[in-house]
């Protein structure tokens, strides 16, 4: 599998707080890469870094081989970069089609130059595609995001991943707040948009869920990368244990890589 | 059904009790439906919704403009000051709009660049739109006979029926036009709605705000041309006395149609049915001091209903 | 929701029960409109309030109209009383070039106007005023004799009313021709909702920087003079070390002269009472009895005279100087 992003000793540093210590880690077209650790690990910044919320403080971030540096969320998204916020960052009262147009509306142009009308009929047939895409049946693309349940507002923020033709969806803590079948759906859904040839990372503190979608597994603590493992036979037992451990054992492949 | 008929009575109910309140009148009060009269209410309120028209597109993006009122007097001020001063009508009224346009700009700006708080940052434009009323009229209005191409715009009437009446009808059907068909509208809705996840989005959410408080000024800038127009002159308070009222219009808008939310249809029925109240209450003779009790109670009721998208606008930089 | 929809409710039947209640509903056979510029000026509620007393007495419906000192509302309120059909229109402190399309409409439906302190218009019979700029003079003259035409004064001005400002400008032409009188210190008003304040503050910076400098001071109106008043007291002052003139009149300007403790020493009291009551009583032998405008008023304007009120004909409390 080719290499789609690549980070090389990313640090990052809040005034005197060291978030990330000098963290590398390959991203490879395809697979779904789960970055776990306890709180403070640095998960979070590590992802705010590669969707542009925010800038490393040293270190480089290659995509396709080629240095990036995103000053913005929407730097990341024209690169194909898209990031599903753990609020999901929906506007509730706005219909189905709307929200997954966000910002990228499909228009027509009219006589006054910066005046686009909004092309509301191939909107909303191409959002009822891409939830279909992903298998979640909402009946009317015109409904309010709030009238939906936590399964499909999920559903809805993926559907942006595509809408975008994102080749790389960050999502932070999917399942976080859903209750057991919800959280079957977005499972789910991951697996969907996986097979839709889109690279996928996620953070999660569910080990469940993790073990569940996840093709590779890195684990940080302290703002360092402890090591890296493969999910094939993995239990989410074992993958707690070797959180609360801090130690991978024999688990650990990150020599392997190396070596190749 | 019970929760259809809910629902109608929340998006509908506001107008509904508006259209009692026509009908109150039609029984209540002699000659108010008179069709010269009822024209005049619709003349009468056209300041009063253009201005409220201007304010929602502000509120949209979540930002407060409290300066529209003096806005809308500077601009009476400049474009009447060049008409007086034997300009030609088209550049007095380029200039009113562009004063109007530049205050609109400027509050965007203080708001979006230097992060003042929209409550107090319009508060302070408007006292300096107020200064420089002041200081291009010394305090005395212009007055004179003025062009009649220039007087048409506010006085004139087109089969029948007062030009003011077609100004707002363009400007309303104008405005819900862009906000809900263009891309621009619905950029400035979501800037509204989410100001963050449609930054995310990839919108430009400093320059829809910027946008929305800029059509404000815009439209106040048209008001105070259209005041100078239909008075023949240009106070330097002119328009100040829209403030309460054209706010009170867009919150009686939103208790209705997109309930809590500012939306055109809204404000236009809203300013009617301000209108109707005034025009009515004097029909049938009733004290002065009473329409300004009323429009306090309408204020608060409407914000009582529709309290969160203001409060957000109001105390959020 | 259901809650606040109720709330609603009730408050919609508060407002009808309030606005019913305080319905005059025009029963009588006559109607008279009020159209005043702002209630909130005193003169111009006096004015409107001897009107509607003396229209209540002839047994008339009376509306007054408060146009909040917004213009466009004037010519709404007009046209919004010329749609309701009364039989007459009284226009108090108004401003004719700017409501002209108010007063046009007025006239076009055939309702016989009258003016207090307006000025002319087409529009209207006649204007009912003092002449301004009598007064002004008489203002002037009576504080430059008080000096002995000479000394030191400070002046408080108000340059955005037209009355106001006309007294201001004849002073500056009474002073011209006596240049004994300097004037050594002055505060323009600002037009704003807290002109007290703006008065009080100015002149209190004023007073303060010329201690001792002055003998006179000059306000452009009673209730700019009364703040001054109320400073120099504060300061100490006693009645005679300062001559302070203004114009208006009133009870609080009457009772201030007769206060031995207060400084105003003279106003020129423009009776407004008396010119919203002529206006009534001339609307009525007009359009009730018949007679000829032109018999009762030559020209645009009826003049009414004002007096200079001073410590020796001010009159006792309650009652108005003899005319």
């Amino acid at each position: 599998m080719a290499t789609l992003l690549d980070l090389k000793s990313i640090h990052k540093s809040y005034g005197a707080v060291q978030a990330l210590n000098g963290v590398s880690l390959t991203v490879r077209e395809g697979e779904v890469l789960a970055i776990c650790g306890d709180n403070g690990a640095g998960k979070s910044t590590l992802i705010k870094i590669v969707s542009g919320a925010e800038a490393a403080t040293s270190g480089q971030v290659f995509l396709r081989g080629k240095e990036v540096h995103f000053a913005s969320p929407a730097d990341a998204l024209a690169c194909g970069v898209a990031t599903i916020y753990q609020d999901l960052a929906l506007a509730p009262r706005l219909q189905v089609y709307q929200n997954i147009f966000m910002g990228a509306e499909l228009t027509r142009a009219t006589f006054i130059p910066f005046l686009r009308i909004l092309d509301k009929k191939k909107m909303s047939q191409a959002a009822a595609d891409y939830l279909g895409r992903l298998n979640i049946e909402i009946k009317d693309m015109k409904a309010p995001v709030a009238s939906l349940s936590g399964g499909q507002r999920q559903a809805v923020a993926i559907s942006r991943a595509l809408r975008w033709q994102a080749s790389l969806v960050i999502m932070d803590e999917p399942t976080a707040a859903l209750g057991v079948r919800e959280t079957a759906q977005v499972l789910d859904l991951i697996r969907q948009l996986h097979d839709q040839a889109v690279t996928i990372i996620i953070i999660s503190h569910n080990m469940e869920d993790v073990v569940a979608v996840a093709t590779r597994i890195v684990i940080l603590k302290n703002g360092l990368k402890l090591g890296e493992c493969l999910t094939e036979n993995l239990t989410a037992a074992e993958l707690s244990r070797m959180i609360a451990l801090g130690d991978l054992g024999d688990r650990n492949i990150i020599r392997q890589t190396a070596v190749e | 059904m019970t929760e259809k008929y809910q629902n109608f009575l929340r998006r509908y109910g506001t107008a509904l009790g508006g259209l009692a309140l026509f009908i109150f009148f039609a029984i209540a009060a002699e000659n108010f439906l008179n069709p010269s009269n009822l024209l005049n209410v619709l003349k009468q309120i056209s300041f009063l919704t253009i201005l409220a028209i201007g304010f929602s597109f502000a509120l949209t993006t979540s930002e407060l403009d409290l300066s529209f009122a003096t806005v809308g007097s500077l601009a009476c001020v400049v474009a009447g000051g060049l008409i007086y001063h034997q300009f030609s009508p088209i550049l007095a009224i380029a200039a009113g709009l562009f004063a109007g346009l530049a205050a609109g700009v400027i509050n965007g700006l203080i708001v979006t660049r230097l992060k003042v708080p929209s409550l107090i940052g319009t508060l302070a434009v408007s006292s300096i739109a107020t200064g420089v009323s002041f200081w291009i009229t010394g305090g005395v209005a212009f007055v004179g006979r003025w062009a009649d191409a220039f007087l048409f715009l506010g006085r004139g009437q087109l089969v029948g029926i007062p030009v003011l009446v077609f100004w707002t009808l363009i400007i309303a059907v104008f405005s819900l036009f862009v906000l809900k068909q263009t891309r621009i509208g619905i950029h400035m809705i979501f800037t509204g709605e989410n100001d963050e996840a449609a930054r995310l989005g990839g919108i430009p959410t400093q320059k829809m705000k910027v946008l929305g408080l800029s059509i404000s000024g815009l439209t106040a800038g048209f008001t105070g041309v259209l005041l100078a127009s239909t008075l023949s002159s240009a106070d330097p308070t002119a328009a100040d006395g829209f403030m309460l009222t054209a706010i009170a219009a867009v919150l009686l808008g939103m208790t209705m149609i997109e309930p809590g939310h500012p939306n055109v249809p809204g404000s236009l029925i809203g300013a009617l049915t301000i209108g109707i109240l005034s025009n009515g209450l004097i029909l049938m003779g009733v004290e002065y001091y009473v329409q300004d009790i009323i429009l306090g109670m309408i204020i608060i009721a409407s914000v009582s209903v529709s309290a969160s998208t203001i409060t957000k606008a109001a105390f959020s930089v | 929701m259901k809650c606040k929809k109720i709330g609603l409710a009730r408050t919609a039947a508060l407002m009808a029960v309030f606005f019913l209640t305080t319905t005059q509903a025009f029963a009588g056979d006559f109607k008279l409109g009020i159209v005043v510029t702002a209630m909130s000026s005193e003169t111009h509620a006096r004015t409107a309030h001897a009107a509607e007393e003396t229209a209540r007495k002839l047994g008339w419906d009376v509306t007054i109209l408060d146009s909040q000192a917004n213009v466009q509302k004037i010519v709404s309120n007009l046209e919004n009383l010329a749609q309701a059909k009364v039989n007459a229109i009284l226009v108090c402190m108004g401003k004719p070039v700017e409501t002209e399309a108010g007063l046009a409409a007025v006239s076009k439906a055939g309702t016989p106007m009258i003016s207090v302190m307006s000025g002319t218009s087409p529009h209207v019979m006649f204007d009912i005023t003092v002449n301004e700029y009598e007064v002004g003079a008489e203002a002037a003259l009576y504080l430059l004799g008080q000096l002995n035409y000479q000394g030191h004064i400070l002046t408080q001005r108000y340059e955005s009313h037209v009355g106001t400002r006309i007294r201001g400008k004849i002073l500056d032409v009474v002073l011209a021709e006596n240049l004994a009188v300097k004037v050594i210190g002055s505060h323009t008003m600002a037009k704003t909702k807290s002109w007290r304040e703006d008065v009080r503050k100015g002149m209190e910076a004023l007073l303060l920087q010329n201690q001792g400098k002055f003998q006179g001071i000059w306000a452009s109106f009673d209730a700019q003079a009364f703040i001054i008043d109320d400073l120099l007291q504060a300061q100490g002052h006693k009645k005679g070390d300062i001559v302070m003139v203004s114009i208006d009149g009133g009870q609080e300007t009457f009772r201030r002269i007769r206060d031995p403790n207060s400084l105003l020493t003279a106003s020129v009291f423009i009776p407004f009472e008396a010119m919203g009551k002529k206006a009534v009583e001339l609307m009525d032998q007009i359009v009730n009895k018949g007679d000829k405008k032109e018999e009762l008023v030559t020209g645009p304007y009826l003049f009414l005279d004002a007096l200079m009120i001073d410590k020796y004909n001010a009159p006792p409390e309650g009652e108005w100087p003899k005319m």
